[in-house]
């Protein structure tokens, strides 16, 4: 299923403040490895999708991978060449709202190089640093 | 669990700009709480308490505080609570609890697996580690570090469970026995990971969808505009209310 949400009370909603580090979603909490966020943005759907499809082709369906962040906001964008006013333009797409220290994705069951690996490709496909953490410590 | 020495001086330098105060000269501050005594507010040297958590294999610790100043020399405590900046790992404050050597504690004890298990190692499947950390209750020495489980002999579909976790004399696990810490579960079909990867195409339809939906949605929103009228009525009524001192004034 397409990482968006099921169901929202109001369709269109404002932009919100990014501001501050992530207070919640920072340590690793299911897996052994995971990939932390540096940096602040939305983080939208096919970009979060392109990066759990280059985690889940570096394990080579070993192991076990978590999505610990998911898109429940909505972001709308005027069409090109339109006059300003007649209201919010329609819907473009659904994003995350990533904090630095935001744990991003967590994976467990391969060893540390797979993991280090999977984790650095998934970050290619991110707008934002990040960088590889463990359970035990931070690296 | 054996105990480790460190050094604490009282502190006086307290709220947010105090503390901020204390982690730039190198200290970190800290608290001491429990039965025998009224709470303590302390400070720590930063590299020694680092030193302190690297040696050890958990940050479940017991220490032997020698607070200066204190008519006690050693305060027998267990790290409580480690609080962490969440983007540097910096530690930030430290919860020590104090404990009598007779009295029995609850801690939180990390759980490790030792060895490879059989159905990972053979069969392809996947060593899942559903608890981390499970609940000890015993005397502070004989608590454990770490509690190491040997998962060698297990096979797909085989768990471990709370019950039978190997626990040193003294020591006893709070919680429902039958609970899986460690269970080693079947590899991901492939059929699995396609039918994953066509939802994941089929999403856009899907939104299209949510889309058409939401506009009919926008239909029910109609009753909520609706709403408004009790808005609407207490405009009026607010209208009547004034009207009522123009009355009076005539």
């Amino acid at each position: 299923m397409a990482l968006m949400p099921d169901r929202v009370k109001y369709r269109k909603m404002h932009r919100g403040s990014r501001a501050g580090l992530a207070t919640r979603g920072h340590m690793v909490s299911f897996g052994e490895y995971g990939l932390m966020a540096l940096e602040r943005c939305w983080l939208d759907t096919k970009q979060i999708e392109a990066a759990r499809v280059a985690i889940a082709r570096n394990m080579k369906r070993h192991g076990k991978m978590w999505i610990r962040i998911f898109p429940q906001k909505s972001f709308t964008k005027k069409p090109l060449e339109t006059r300003m006013g007649k209201g919010k333009g329609p819907l473009e797409s659904w994003v995350a709202v990533i904090r630095p220290a935001n744990v991003l994705f967590e994976v467990d069951g391969v060893t540390e190089a797979v993991a280090r690996e999977s984790l650095r490709l998934a970050a290619t496909k991110l707008p934002i640093k990040t960088k590889f953490i463990s359970r035990h410590r931070t690296a | 669990m054996k105990s480790v020495s460190l050094n604490g001086t009282p502190r006086t330098l307290g709220r947010r700009g105090g503390s901020k105060q204390l982690r730039e000269s190198g200290r970190i501050p800290a608290v001491i709480y429990g039965k025998q005594a009224t709470p303590q507010n302390l400070e720590v040297g930063s590299k020694e308490f680092k030193d302190l958590i690297h040696r050890s294999v958990s940050e479940t610790l017991l220490v032997d505080l020698a607070v200066s100043g204190d008519p006690r020399p050693k305060r027998l405590a267990l790290v409580q609570e480690i609080q962490h900046h969440p983007l540097s790992g910096q530690v930030l404050h430290v919860d020590f609890h104090e404990v009598a050597e007779d009295e029995k504690v609850t801690i939180n004890v990390p759980v490790e697996t030792a060895g490879e298990a059989v159905g990972v190692k053979t069969d392809g499947g996947v060593l899942e580690h559903i608890l981390f950390k499970v609940k000890a209750y015993g005397l502070p020495k004989d608590l454990p570090e770490v509690l190491l489980v040997d998962v060698s002999h297990l096979k797909i579909g085989m768990a471990i469970h709370l019950g039978e976790i190997p626990l040193p004399a003294g020591v006893e696990l709070i919680g429902d026995k039958s609970i899986s810490v460690i269970s080693v579960a079947a590899p991901r079909a492939e059929e699995e990971a396609a039918a994953t990867t066509e939802a994941a195409g089929a999403g856009e339809v899907e939104m299209i969808k949510e889309k058409k939906e939401d506009g009919a949605e926008g239909g029910d929103k109609a009753p909520a505009k609706g709403g408004a009228a009790p808005a609407g009525d207490k405009k009026a009524a607010a209208g009547d209310k004034k009207a009522a001192p123009a009355e009076k004034k005539k």
